[in-house]
């Protein structure tokens, strides 16, 4: 699709201009508000594996990100191991520890599946804010290392000085854009066939030789290790990890409201959502910071209209809207 | 020889309800056999008990030389066996196309290869054309056309067809006859079709096994089961039988 090309490269441009501007003037926050944006998209991505093609509501996704970011934190602060190490080393943890303990799970179905994700979170809290080794609930702190140059910062995605929005902020493009594409070869392989259609008949899909139980433990390793590569991207960010930030629930539920949005079961679906919403709190927490609505909660409200329209007038998410038909209506007649 | 499949003395109840009560029969490979019975005669619990959606509770059954009693179905399908739905279960939202390349990845993992295995099938079922619709769109006879291509796909030895023609027009249910035939010569599959619908499957299959009350009561050529004594009472009723 043509229309589909242009839009993907003004896209990509878009993206990898924005914080050059906003460097210029020095306003690192709206960077910030990008590099939240391209880690709930990434999220967003690696969620739609399980809750989008492979059609099992995952709501404790968030468990694996935690488990990202304490891994590369825990192997940087008691070995030294450089980040880049560490976020493939947490990847694995994530996904081999998210195929054991999601194996059992498959048995459930639906509503049990969900809830069943949801008890594992909450299982996952006391051990996290109790368990001595990785800090209780105080947490790791990962200490600074004395900056040294772009590329040593980018190798040891330690940013600091005031390029630190902007490091991070393309640290998290490229992780995005490695998720983005891995997941797009997922999409066009034997698995996102055999995800979809367990999704669509599991019985059926047995029928013609589908491992249902198997099948959806790879989906839901996958998210596991998408959610795990954003953990270690967000704990050397954030430069600590403790169990309340990195267990807490919007990191399930933002990516899969931006999932919904923008379109489930679509690998740029999660992407438009997060452009849209995520901007949306960060905006708001600034522009009514001092007015009569100053407050918590305004953001939540926008959000839960949001998804109230689009459950009731595009369930299918923004992208699934005639796009193609309506963007070659406004060029002449010529064709 | 031994035959393909063979059930023996398969028995399955659903609490006090006996479904199938040690029912054997035996399908050799190249024939086309009908099971036939009224409503709740058994003929899907049986189906069930073959493709390891259900396990029998006694019995035994073996396909190819090896016992599949407790198999699951994705390995029951790998060995060669594939079947179609009562009620239709085509992937809806997936393309008819990739509806059938699910099941054109079962022998290979090339995307491209099974792409092409399965658009041939589209054509072998008289689908060309439709391959971009989404399954949920077709007409009840496209889509049961699709479930079929999609086992087909799966390249089975043993077909099972689970009323593939009900609910069908006269005009269409000709057609999967047609189907059916064409199957069975060219493909060189072996084929049980399950139907309550005696017209259909009387002209089609070499022999036909019947059940009534999960009990099978015949066994024979067809011309045979019609004036089966039994047969005839348990779809006309003990009157038209005793005349």
């Amino acid at each position: 699709m043509r229309a589909g090309r242009i839009a993907l490269v003004i896209g990509a441009l878009a993206a990898i201009v924005y914080p050059i501007p906003l460097q210029i003037q020095g306003t690192t926050y709206y960077q910030t508000v990008g590099f939240l944006v391209l880690i709930n998209a990434m999220l967003g991505v690696g969620w739609n594996v399980i809750g989008g093609w492979a059609g099992q509501f995952d709501f404790g996704p968030q468990v694996f990100f935690a488990v990202g970011a304490y891994t590369a934190a825990l192997l940087y602060v008691k070995l030294g191991v450089d980040a880049w190490l560490g976020l493939l080393a947490a990847v694995a943890v994530a996904a081999v520890m998210c195929a054991v303990l999601t194996y059992p799970l498959t048995r459930l179905r639906g509503h049990y599946f969900a809830i069943a994700t949801v008890a594992i979170w909450m299982i996952a809290q006391p051990i996290g804010a109790t368990w001595e080794y990785i800090g209780g609930s105080q947490g790791l702190f990962l200490p600074v290392k004395p900056p040294a140059g772009v590329v040593a910062e980018a190798l040891s995605l330690q940013f600091s000085g005031p390029t630190k929005s902007m490091g991070y902020y393309y640290a998290a493009l490229v992780l995005f854009a490695v998720t983005l594409a891995l997941m797009a070869l997922v999409e066009r392989s034997k698995l996102g066939y055999y995800f979809r259609a367990i999704r669509d008949d599991q019985e059926a899909a047995e029928g013609i030789g589908i491992d249902s139980r198997l099948y959806k433990v790879i989906a839901r390793s996958i998210t596991a290790a998408v959610f795990a590569a954003a953990g270690v991207l967000y704990a050397f960010w954030a430069l600590s990890v403790f169990p309340e930030q990195v267990l807490d629930l919007h990191w399930s539920t933002l990516p899969i409201m931006a999932t919904v949005v923008g379109g489930i079961g679509r690998l740029w679906g999660p992407v438009l959502g997060a452009v849209i919403l995520i901007p949306i709190a960060q905006i708001m927490s600034t522009t009514l910071g001092t007015g009569p609505l100053a407050g918590r909660g305004i953001d939540l409200i926008v959000y839960g209209l949001i998804i109230i329209l689009i459950a009731a007038f595009r369930p299918t998410g923004l992208l699934s809207l005639p796009w193609a038909r309506w963007l070659r209506l406004r060029r002449p007649a010529t064709a | 020889m031994a035959p393909l499949l063979s059930v023996e003395a398969s028995t399955k109840h659903f609490g006090g309800l006996l479904a199938n009560r040690e029912v054997s029969l035996a399908i050799e490979a190249g024939e086309i056999v009908g099971l036939i019975g009224p409503n709740g005669a058994g003929k899907t619990t049986l189906f069930n008990c073959i493709t390891g959606y259900m396990h029998p509770d006694a019995g035994r059954i073996v396909f190819d030389g090896g016992d599949i009693t407790r198999t699951r179905p994705e390995r029951i399908c790998r060995l060669g066996v594939a079947r179609t739905w009562q009620v239709v279960r085509a992937f809806g939202r997936m393309t008819a196309l990739d509806n059938v390349v699910c099941g054109a990845l079962e022998r290979t993992n090339r995307v491209a290869e099974a792409r092409a295995r399965a658009g041939e099938l589209l054509d072998f079922t008289g689908l060309r054309g439709k391959e971009d619709a989404p399954a949920a769109t077709l007409t009840l006879a496209d889509k049961k056309r699709l479930e079929i291509a999609r086992a087909l796909a799966t390249r089975p030895r043993l077909l099972l067809l689970d009323e593939a023609m009900s609910g069908l027009t006269p005009i269409e249910a000709a057609a999967a006859v047609k189907l059916v035939r064409r199957i069975h010569e060219e493909l060189k599959v072996t084929i049980c079709v399950v139907e309550h619908v005696m017209e259909v499957v009387m002209p089609l299959s070499h022999r036909v096994v019947v059940l009534d009350y999960g009990v099978k009561i015949a066994d024979g050529a067809p011309q045979a089961v019609v004036r089966d004594e039994q047969v005839i009472r348990a779809y006309l009723g003990d009157r038209r039988a005793a005349r």
